[in-house]
This record gives structure tokens, C-alpha cells and sequence, in this order.
């Protein structure tokens, strides 16, 4: 029968293409996929080829074998019109290539297209202690190669849904390669305990007699109906025969066509409708190889939850760092805050101490202010008297009009002191502006000028002119002025040679302003406790004076400093640096 | 000669401004006002041979006011003195008025009571001035005399008849006689009566 077939074939084809073999007919190939030594050796694709070349006579179709290696660059290449090849490479070329299939393989009297595929998991006969996947953990497994869709993949999924995965769980996971009698002999000579192979090929060695049929014991086996040999998973469909992108529709329905009208040729090997491969895809999909490989780049969600107690202890981490930090933010700010507060209470305090400190000097120098305020007040009381005499004498209104403007000059100096008097004692933030020290260094001694000699000091004032200009706060500066002076004047008071020396010159780049004095000097304690608050030599001091006299110039960039002339005497000296014009 | 009897104020005060209101207060009643910046300058330039008054602050730098009073003192001054302080201190002030100050006024002074108290200065001055100067003149006139004639003069201006002179002194009553011609003539005045009231008028309250 299939000789015969052969030989029709041959004339058909030699009738057809007969005439001077000058085919001018375009050529449909038909590419298959090489199988492996055993796997597909029931497909045979003789009849095919016939069936299409009689029913398409106007195509001359060829058949194109494509090695394991390379079919892939083939498709790449336009190679082919067609490709047959096992489900699990018609899934990756329809991801790959977007091929789709015709039609599925169907054999009759054989098990449904669409339940075609299984493995059969086996051990040695009389190894009770496995009879289940659940018996598998630790275990040396063997297959053929791990990229056999039926055999090692089918099963693997099986496995791998019970949680068990061959290549971490078990004892050892061994491919031996072609042909499938190595898995058989492996697990009968006990070098490995299970086996993994393709369904039916066992029955079929058996039948062959390379296999005793009762050496071996499927694990979890069961004899599908039509299928007629035992496998330990699902079935899967059978191979099928796909188009590819390029090809036109028309062409490949018309084959469709041909390829359902064949009648079972060898084998039975026939064609139905193409049947549903998504199980194929499952399989791909949960082991995560093929076109689902991109799956084992887990997603995070899934991380996430298999290592959901690291994931704890981090997002754990991760929290506690947050608290810590907004902790620490907000301990920040707090102290910040309070920082803030301090700072401002200083400054306070400090503001308060040097406004006492001002008062206290005001105080010693209030006897010789008052007098200053009380001199040109008795001058208007002389002159206002001597004009009401004047006019009830019927005097010469020019000589009233002397004593009135002398009146009023003389309010006017009374009003000056009484004004820098309430100036200098005043409450305010100091503010430093560029100054002429010169300038300050002449207003004080108009005001405290008089105050000295009335306490019968002479005051002398050596500068070297012209004074340059310095950034400083001028009430500040005349405070210090002032504090020295009086210091110096209260130092000489009960003394022969009451003098009293200013004086002011730039020594290397700095502003030096000294005040010296021809008192008794400082005893030992004084020229220590100097600079120290409270500490104070006189009977109604507060002992702030010298104290703060240093914080203001050391605020202004300067220094001050204090010492026993060798000649007698003290000298008190400041420095203040020089504004950059 | 009948040398400057017209009185004077003189103001000592170092602050201008209270020298020149003194002035002009003072000046404005009519006195003749002349002011000094300090003792010192006073002392120099200051015709002390004037009655008048001096009005000067208590506290200068240099010679203060109370040194002032004691050296005018010494110079036995006719000034009535008016002193003038900004602080009100008893000791000096007592001290001040025991070495015969007229007053010692505080700052803002009463203008009533300065110009008062000068005025009675200047009255007071006068009068001691006049003393002084009818003094000098009766002594100047007593140098006229010579030794005889003085000592015939302190006999009658004691009262003495010219017999108990002329026994006193060892010579003749005609002697006398001429001598106490020769003293009245000197001295100015025509009878003994009129001598003993020369005399007398020149005592005043001092010895």
C-alpha cells in the first residue's frame, strides 16, 4: 500500500511536472524541524508532501529539514513557507516569528490532538519508598536533556506545581542525553533513583524487547483513555502545522484545505483543525522558560512575597530609619528653638547688663553732668532776671534782646548734654556703620572735657591726624571712651599731678587708642581681675564697666588690654582693625 | 585828691556762660560790672583799690574761690565778697562766711538776694573804704609832724592841759603853745575839740 502510494506519487509528480522538467511552478517549502534520534520517529511526512502536491498542482512544494541547531536563522531568512516542528518549538517560533498553526497531527486510532504528549516519572521496581512527587525531595533524578518538551519539561511542571523544583531540591538532577534507553539503564543499575521519559516510549522499547517491562514502576502513573501506554502527567497536544507571517492567507488556505482532506497515511498520521496549544503555554509560562524566560526576572511583587520576612525586616529598617529621622528633625528644630530662645535671653541679659553698666557710669559721672546741666540753667535764670529787671527799668530793648538770645543758646547747650546724655544711656541694638574715629574721639571729650577739669584733671589729647574710619557702633565706641576716661580720672583725682592723656595713632595697621593716667597703678589683684565682672575698686561701682568695655571691642574685632606704666600710672589701650575702604 | 570812690562788681566765674549772665544781670541794675575767667586773672588785672563787690564761683580749676578770699584777705581787701556754688556744702560755706564773706548763694541763685547782698557789699565797701582812706590822711598829715610836735599832739588829743604837757615833756607851757600851733596848723584843724573828732572818726570798728 504505502509502496504503491510512493509510486503513484512519483508518476503523479512525473506526469505533472513531465514535460522537459522546465518547472516554472513557485515553490512552497515546508520546513521540519529535525527530531532527535527518537522523539518523533512516528512522524513521517511522505504522505503529506504527497497529499499537497496533488491537491496544489500548481505549486511545486519541498521539504526543507532543518537541524536543531539553526531553524531559527532559516525562519530569519524567509527560508521556509511552513514549519512542522513538536509544540514546544511551535510556541517559542509563534512568539519568536509569529507563525500560527493550520492544523494538528491526529493518528488514528491514537490518543486526541489535543491530549496526545505526556512523561511518564518512573523508578526501579520494589523502591516502595517512592510513590509520589511528594517522595522526590533529595532523590537523583535523570532525563534525557532538559529541553525536551515531552519528558523532562512536562514533568518538571508537574514537580514544580507540588513545590518541588529537580534542580535545587533534589538529591541530583542528571540529563544523559539520546538515546532514551541511558535514562532506563541508569535508574535499573540504581545510579540514579528516578527517571524521566517521554510517554509511550517505554511501552514501545518494551514492545521492542530492548526493555523488561518489570523492571520499572511508574510514579503516580495512569493509562489515559486512547492512549494506551502509562504517564505520570497531563497530555499535552500534538505537533502541528503552522504558517508563517509571510506567507499569504490564500496560500494557506488552500493547504489547510488539502491537509484536512488527507486521508491517514503512514502511521495513521492524519490532519485535524488545530487544537488549543495554551496548555503548552502554562507549562512555558510556570517553569518560566522559553518565551515566559523574561518571568524569572521576578517582579518585585513576587520577591516581595516569597521573601516577605526580609521584606518585613527592611520596610522594619526602613520605618525605624524614617521615625529616627523625623525624630531627629523634629529634635532639631526643638532644640533649634530653644537655642533660639537661649540666645535671645542672652542677648537680653547682655543688653540689660549694659544698660546697668551705662547707668552705673552715668552714676559717677552724675555730680559733674549735673553740674553741666545746672550751669547753663543758672545762665538762664541770670539773664531772664536781668531782662525783667531791664524792662521794668524801661531799659533799651536791644540789651533785652542780648540776654534773650543768650537764653536761648544756652537752653540749646543744656538740651545737647541732657540729649547725649539719654542717647548714651538709652536702650538699643547696637548697629555698626562706617565711622570716623576721629569724629568719636572729639564728641566724647567735648562732653567729658569739662567733667575732668572740674574734677581738676588735666586732659590731654594726642592723635595722629588724619584718624582713618572704622566699622563700629559709635555709641558703643563712646562708651568705652567714656568708661576709660572716667576710670582714669577717678584714678588721678586724690592725686598732685592729676593728668590725663588720650591718645590715638595707627600701629601696624591697627587702630590703637590708649588711655593713660598719673594715679597710683594697679595693684597686683586689679591688673588680674581687670577684665572680670563685678569685680570693682570702687565704693559705689557695679564693676560691669571694664567687663563689658572688653566684650565690645573683642565684638568689634579688637582688643583690650591694661597695664602699670613703668614711669607710674595705668595705661588702658584698645585696638580696633581698620575698615577696608 | 579825691581818688575813684565809684564802686565796682567784679564777677570771677570760669564757665562763660554763667560769667556773662552775672554780668548782664548785674550790669542791668545799673552797676559797673567787670568780669575775670579766674582767680588768677582777677589778681592780675583787678583794681582792688575800688570799693565794690566780688562775685566768684566757689570751684575753679587752678586757685578756687575760698583761696581767692583768703589771699585778698591777707591783702586787707575793703571787697565785700558774694561767693556763688553749684553744690551746696555747709563746712565751706560756714568757713567762707566766718572769714567774712557777705554771702554764699546756690546755683540757680535768687536774683534778688545776690543783687541785695552786693548792694549792701558795695555800701559796706564804701564806708570802709572812706575809713580808710580819712586814716591815711590823718596819718599822713601826723607825718607832717615832727617828733615834738607828736608827741604834744597824742597829749592834747588825750586831752591834756598845756601845763600838764609842758611838765610831761620837761619844757616851758610857751613852748607848748607852739608846738600845738604848729600841730593844728599841720594837721588841719582849728581847735582841739575839732582834732579829737578827726581822730575819733578815723577809728571806725577798728582799733
Amino acid at each position: 500500500m504505502r509502496n504503491l502510494t510512493i509510486m503513484l506519487l512519483i508518476l503523479c509528480l512525473g506526469a505533472v511536472v513531465g514535460p522537459g522538467w522546465a518547472d516554472e511552478r513557485p515553490t512552497v517549502r515546508i520546513g521540519v524541524i529535525a527530531p532527535r534520534d527518537i522523539d518523533g520517529a512516528e512522524y513521517s511526512w511522505g504522505a503529506t508532501l504527497h497529499q499537497l502536491s496533488v491537491s496544489l498542482p500548481d505549486y511545486r512544494f519541498e521539504m526543507r529539514v532543518l537541524d536543531q541547531g539553526d531553524y531559527r536563522r532559516v525562519l530569519a531568512d524567509g527560508g521556509v513557507d511552513f514549519i512542522i516542528g513538536n509544540p514546544a518549538q511551535y510556541i517559542e517560533l509563534e512568539t519568536e516569528f509569529g507563525v500560527s498553526r493550520i492544523a494538528t497531527v491526529e493518528f488514528a486510532g491514537g490518543p486526541a490532538p489535543s491530549s496526545a504528549i505526556g512523561s511518564l516519572v518512573f523508578t526501579r521496581a520494589g523502591r516502595t519508598d517512592i510513590t509520589s512527587f511528594a517522595n522526590l525531595r533529595g532523590k537523583r533524578l535523570v532525563a534525557i536533556a532538559p529541553d525536551l518538551f515531552g519528558g523532562f519539561r512536562v514533568a518538571w511542571k508537574e514537580f514544580a506545581e507540588q513545590g518541588f523544583d529537580p534542580f535545587t531540591d533534589a538529591g541530583s538532577m542528571e540529563f544523559v542525553g539520546e538515546p532514551v534507553e541511558k535514562v532506563f539503564a541508569a535508574v535499573r543499575d540504581g545510579t540514579a533513583d528516578v527517571g524521566i521519559a517521554r510517554g509511550c516510549y517505554f511501552e514501545r522499547l518494551v514492545a521492542a524487547g530492548r526493555l523488561r517491562g518489570d523492571d520499572f514502576v511508574a510514579i503516580e502513573g495512569r493509562t489515559p483513555e486512547r492512549l494506551r501506554c502509562q504517564v505520570s502527567t497531563p497530555l499535552y497536544p500534538d505537533w502541528p502545522f503552522a504558517k508563517l507571517a509571510s506567507t499569504p492567507d490564500s496560500l494557506a488556505k488552500r493547504v489547510a484545505q488539502a491537509l484536512l482532506a488527507m486521508p491517514a497515511g503512514e502511521n495513521g498520521l492524519s490532519w485535524t483543525v488545530p487544537v488549543d496549544y495554551q496548555p503548552v503555554h502554562a507549562v512555558f509560562r510556570a517553569l518560566k522558560i522559553g518565551p515566559y524566560e523574561y518571568l524569572r526576572q521576578r517582579s518585585i511583587y513576587q520577591l516581595a512575597k516569597e521573601n516577605w520576612h526580609w521584606v518585613a525586616v527592611v520596610v522594619l529598617c526602613l520605618a525605624w530609619t524614617l521615625i529616627s529621622l523625623a525624630r531627629v528633625q523634629y529634635l532639631v528644630r526643638l532644640r533649634t528653638q530653644q537655642l533660639n530662645a537661649a540666645h535671645l535671653q542672652t542677648r537680653r541679659e547682655r543688653e540689660k547688663m549694659e544698660h546697668a553698666a551705662r547707668l552705673s557710669l552715668m552714676g559717677e559721672m552724675a555730680s559733674s553732668i549735673a553740674h553741666e546741666i545746672s550751669q547753663p540753667l543758672a545762665a538762664i535764670v541770670n539773664y531772664a532776671r536781668g531782662c525783667q529787671r531791664r524792662l521794668a527799668d524801661g531799659h533799651k530793648l536791644t540789651e533785652i534782646e542780648g540776654g534773650m538770645t543768650q537764653i536761648v543758646a544756652q537752653a540749646e547747650r543744656a538740651a545737647i548734654i541732657v540729649r547725649r546724655m539719654r542717647d548714651f544711656v538709652r536702650k538699643r541694638p547696637p548697629s555698626p556703620s562706617l565711622v570716623n574715629i576721629g569724629e568719636i574721639l572729639e564728641e566724647t571729650l567735648d562732653f567729658f572735657l569739662p567733667l575732668a577739669e572740674r574734677q581738676g584733671v588735666k586732659l590731654d589729647y594726642v592723635c595722629e591726624m588724619p584718624l582713618p574710619r572704622v566699622s563700629a557702633d559709635r555709641i558703643q565706641i563712646e562708651e568705652v571712651l567714656l568708661n576709660l576716661l572716667q576710670n582714669a580720672v577717678d584714678a588721678v583725682k586724690d592725686t598732685d599731678e592729676r593728668r590725663v592723656r588720650l591718645s590715638a595713632a595707627v600701629v601696624d595697621g591697627i587702630l590703637m587708642v590708649s588711655v593713660q593716667d598719673t594715679g597710683p597703678g594697679m595693684s597686683q589683684e586689679t591688673c588680674e581681675r581687670l577684665f572680670e565682672a563685678f569685680y570693682t575698686t570702687k565704693p559705689e561701682g557695679l564693676g560691669l564697666g571694664l567687663s563689658l568695655c572688653r566684650s565690645i571691642v573683642e565684638a568689634h574685632g579688637g582688643r583690650l588690654t591694661g597695664e602699670n606704666l613703668p614711669e607710674g600710672g595705668t595705661m588702658l589701650s584698645f585696638s580696633l582693625p581698620i575698615a577696608q575702604e | 585828691m579825691e581818688p575813684d570812690l565809684s564802686p565796682v562788681v567784679f564777677v570771677v566765674d570760669d564757665d562763660p556762660a554763667m560769667r556773662d549772665s552775672l554780668v548782664f544781670l548785674i550790669g542791668g541794675v545799673g552797676h559797673e560790672c567787670v568780669a575775670f575767667p579766674s582767680a588768677e586773672a582777677f589778681l592780675a588785672g583787678g583794681r582792688r583799690d575800688r570799693p565794690g563787690c566780688l562775685v566768684v564761683d566757689v570751684r575753679m580749676p587752678g586757685m578756687s574761690g575760698l583761696d581767692l578770699q583768703q589771699t585778698l584777705k591777707a591783702e586787707g581787701t575793703t571787697l565785700g565778697i558774694v561767693f556763688i556754688t553749684g553744690h551746696g556744702d555747709v563746712p565751706m560755706a560756714v568757713r567762707a562766711i566766718r572769714d567774712g564773706a557777705v554771702e554764699f548763694l546756690e546755683k540757680p541763685v535768687n536774683d534778688q538776694m545776690l543783687l541785695d547782698r552786693i548792694g549792701d557789699a558795695i555800701r559796706k565797701s564804701i564806708a570802709a573804704t572812706q575809713l580808710r582812706r580819712r586814716r591815711a590822711e590823718v596819718e599822713a598829715r601826723r607825718n607832717r609832724l615832727t617828733p615834738r610836735e607828736r608827741a604834744v599832739l597824742d597829749l592834747v588829743v588825750a586831752g591834756r592841759p598845756n601845763k600838764s604837757i609842758a611838765s610831761e615833756l620837761d619844757i616851758s607851757v610857751k613852748t607848748v603853745e607852739v608846738h600845738r600851733h604848729n600841730v593844728m596848723e599841720k594837721m588841719e584843724v582849728r581847735s582841739a575839740v575839732e582834732l579829737a573828732r578827726l581822730f575819733s572818726s578815723c577809728l571806725g570798728d577798728n582799733p
